[in-house]
């Protein structure tokens, strides 16, 4: 009896700490493309995007130590400014690449304020699209 | 020709591993010894020839045979030859075969280590493995959509010229040993979850298949400790960004079975001593077994969109089919075995080493239930609100702190308190000193933090109330016990402490990794609450200040070397005025990656004592020689390398608890 009183409370008080951590920290997670359509809704709020880095945006100012680009969607035309300051700009950063940006929206300015970026990782386990393209080339210039 | 050995050895591997389970079967309840001899068999010839298979891919690495998709894909000529090897486990197909490798590898151990015995648990526990085997030979041999035979060529005989060769950021001693580390950590838990369904096959529910095991679960431990580390030290040199965890899912993946593990761990002990919690291990283990797949699963099928890119494929669903499978299978078993999974001891009070132990599994469980739920919440919030939200770093940050803390007061505690129930005497012997000096020790704390100008410090007094404590009552425990045993061998306290040490590995060991664990949270609190962060650019001669160091960046160098070019500067680090180092942060250019990539951060790391200065560069301008404004990031990561540390004497004690050999007594079982 004592244990099972024992342990209901510690399964109420993990299921506090997830549920509290969840609403302090959890932000809405968003392609560009619903990001514009849905940004009244979030905005002045923190959101988590992912997408790719729009080709030729991408500006590092280093009089402020600031990053400036701008994520497009993977299929649709949406696009999303981010600014990131006071951090070094992260490795593999380059022109359509993959990019996860988590920071403030301003929907006025189509803005992200970033917190953190995250470009794709310096990972053995390369994309599948990066190993076939590879290998097709590898074929063509075979046959 | 080997490529073609290789591929007809996989696929006769089908077959020794069906014989191997049908024997075992067969013999184990025909009580047919033949059969069972046949079973072993049967398992060693599946290693024999899943190695054939990997040295086959290993020679068509060697011999830069360029008609193999798999060698294209992940070597090339120039990749040297210690590189060339470490391809095996560079992309998916070859990891799944060297990972089935280590499971055949382990698997024949078993068998040989019971090749004259008569003890069939090993041979029931043989059976379980031989399906595991089964299942990722399934997996390579080329049936599944998005995974290829590792061996398999090119169609119609084309060879490439080149192969398209690794990444060369990965070329590096650290993530050359990280993956395999992870893969033997995983794949060994197989050895003891093969033990539990054994022993719930056989009905020998004692503690003889936690003995059989324990060497085995000992070592997988060991082997995660150091994977998840290397990992993380891997991230801290190479990445730049200063820090060594960062939550992402690849790292919580490799995480949570250690967390399962570690409970284990200990949970083993109380059915050893207790006879209790028999049914509670073999759902533990099965899990630690389970989330080593369900890691790969999560990692592999593109449902939780990480930075780290793996290639996605409809592997996931094969995982998430296994992980079903082998879970309905226990469940089935135990409710077979329902009766004699009863404990006939039973708790008698909350406060007791029985009830410690199973915080201590409540708090790692719990942990690991907050990780797995944070890694999936992208997709649980979408199914229960129907918008996706995810959890950030933060988040992981905030709600581990208060269970972690817990379970560290728990690693003093759960040693030194009594069994069956804590005493008065128990706790006034035991504990009354180790408390008194954590109280003081944080109070110390909180006096100097709040001196410093940190407000309310209550983590950092609380984890180091704890870790006094914790130190105080193991080295308590050495004292006694050393003191104890010198008096009966009539030699001195410290010739005491070694041979208490050697005639308890065991438990000795233990205290020794609890040492560590302390270690390695001091660290981690110093590094991750009070590390500093400098970002400035700055031309040529000038400085920058982070806490008590000075920074003067003295002079710039561009440098070629065969397969990069190096630019970066030199800076001159003085400490309170007087020069203590110089430092030179670069930029690598590898000229393989090609056209359009960027050139990566070559963080600078100078250890001062246990803390870490770190600098790292931001993009060079073409005249950062000549006045160009250079953006330069330092950190001053405060003991960061006792983490480092903590984790070396984790492995030390892990390795001295190893060295203790099971005892099987008749009575036990």
């Amino acid at each position: 009896m004592k244990i099972i009183v024992a342990s209901i409370m510690l399964i109420a008080a993990f299921a506090y700490l997830f549920i509290v951590g969840v609403k302090d920290t959890s932000l809405r997670h968003f392609t560009p493309d619903q990001l514009v359509a849905d940004a009244q809704l979030v905005d002045n709020k923190g959101v988590q995007i992912d997408g790719l880095i729009a080709e030729g945006t991408s500006q590092w100012d280093a009089d402020n130590f600031e990053l400036t680009f701008a994520v497009r969607d993977r299929e649709g035309v949406g696009k999303v400014n981010v600014i990131y300051s006071n951090k070094l700009r992260p490795d593999n950063f380059k022109d359509g690449g993959t990019v996860f940006v988590e920071g403030v929206y301003d929907a006025q300015k189509n803005l992200i304020v970033a917190s953190k970026l995250q470009t794709k990782c310096a990972s053995k386990y390369e994309a599948a699209e990066s190993a076939t393209t590879q290998t097709s080339e590898a074929k063509k210039s075979t046959y | 020709m080997t490529a073609e050995i290789g591929q007809a050895a996989i696929w006769l591997s089908i077959f020794s591993c069906v014989w191997a389970v049908a024997m075992l079967v067969m013999g184990l309840r025909a009580r047919n010894y033949n059969a069972i001899i046949s079973g072993r068999n049967g398992v060693i010839a599946t290693f024999v020839l899943i190695s054939i298979a990997t040295g086959a891919l290993i020679y068509g690495f060697v011999t830069d045979d360029f008609s193999m998709k798999y060698v294209v894909e992940v070597s090339s000529y120039d990749q040297p030859l210690m590189y060339k090897i470490t391809a095996l486990w560079g992309k998916m197909s070859g990891s799944l075969l060297f990972w089935l490798w280590l499971v055949t590898l382990f698997g024949a151990i078993m068998a040989l280590q019971n090749w004259r015995a008569t003890d069939d648990l090993v041979d029931y526990a043989l059976i379980p493995m031989s399906i595991v085997q089964l299942f990722f030979i399934i997996l390579i041999t080329g049936f599944i959509e998005g995974i290829y035979n590792p061996l398999a060529r090119f169609p119609n005989g084309g060879v490439a010229p080149d192969g398209a060769g690794m990444n060369p950021l990965l070329q590096t001693a650290s993530m050359a040993f990280h993956p395999p580390t992870l893969y033997i950590g995983f794949t060994s838990l197989t050895v003891p979850f093969a033990f539990a369904v054994g022993a719930l096959a056989s009905g020998r529910l004692g503690s003889e298949w936690l003995l059989r095991s324990r060497r085995w679960m000992l070592l997988s431990w060991l082997v995660l400790t150091v994977g998840v580390t290397l990992g993380g030290n891997w991230a801290y040199r190479e990445l730049g960004w200063g820090g060594y965890w960062a939550w992402d899912p690849v790292e919580n993946a490799s995480l949570m079975p250690w967390l399962l593990g570690t409970a284990y761990l200990h949970s083993v002990m109380i059915q050893e001593k207790r006879n209790m919690l028999k049914l509670w291990n073999i759902i533990l283990i099965t899990l630690t077994f389970e989330f080593t797949l369900l890691g790969t699963f999560i990692t592999r099928s593109g449902i939780i969109t990480s930075v780290h890119a793996f290639a996605q494929s409809d592997i996931g669903g094969y995982f998430l089919s296994f992980i079903g499978l082998s879970v309905a299978g226990v469940i089935c078993l135990i409710v077979y075995r329902w009766k004699d999974l009863k404990s006939p001891n039973r708790l008698e009070s909350l406060l007791s080493r029985e009830s410690a132990f199973l915080l201590n599994n409540w708090m790692l469980v719990g942990l690991t239930l907050i990780v797995l739920w944070g890694t999936l919440w992208p997709i649980l919030s979408e199914a229960v609100t129907k918008s996706k939200t995810a959890v950030p770093e933060t988040f992981f940050n905030q709600v581990v702190v208060i269970p972690g803390l817990l379970l560290l007061f728990l690693t003093g505690a759960g040693p030194i308190i009594s069994w069956k129930k804590l005493t008065p005497s128990n706790f006034k012997r035991m504990f009354a000193k180790p408390i008194v000096l954590g109280v003081v020790a944080g109070g110390l704390a909180w006096g100097g933090l709040a001196w410093k100008g940190y407000k309310f410090p209550i983590y950092s007094v609380l984890c180091v109330f704890a870790s006094v404590f914790v130190v105080a009552a193991i080295f308590d425990e050495f004292y006694r016990g050393a003191k104890l045993r010198a008096k009966r061998l009539e030699t001195s306290t410290p010739n005491g402490l070694l041979k208490l040490v050697w005639r308890n590995k065991r438990r000795y060991g233990g205290y020794i990794v609890h040492i560590g664990i302390v270690i390695v949270y001091i660290g981690i609190m110093a590094s991750k609450g009070y590390f500093l962060m400098e970002s400035k650019s700055i031309p040529l001669g000038e400085s920058m200040q982070v806490g008590k160091y000075t920074l003067t960046m003295q002079d710039a160098f561009r440098e070629k070397y065969p397969n990069y070019s190096r630019k970066g500067v030199v800076f001159a680090v003085e400490k309170n005025g007087k020069q203590v180092a110089t430092m030179r942060p670069a930029r690598h250019f590898y000229y393989r990656v090609g056209q359009g990539e960027p050139d990566t951060i070559e963080s600078a790391i100078r250890p001062f004592g246990l803390n870490d200065l770190y600098i790292a560069l931001g993009p060079l301008p073409e005249d950062f020689d000549s006045g160009g404004l250079v953006s330069v990031q330092v950190y001053h990561n405060p003991l960061i390398n006792v983490v480092w540390i903590g984790v070396a004497i984790m492995t030390i004690g892990g390795v001295i608890a190893m060295g203790e050999k099971h005892q099987l007594k008749k009575s036990s079982a």
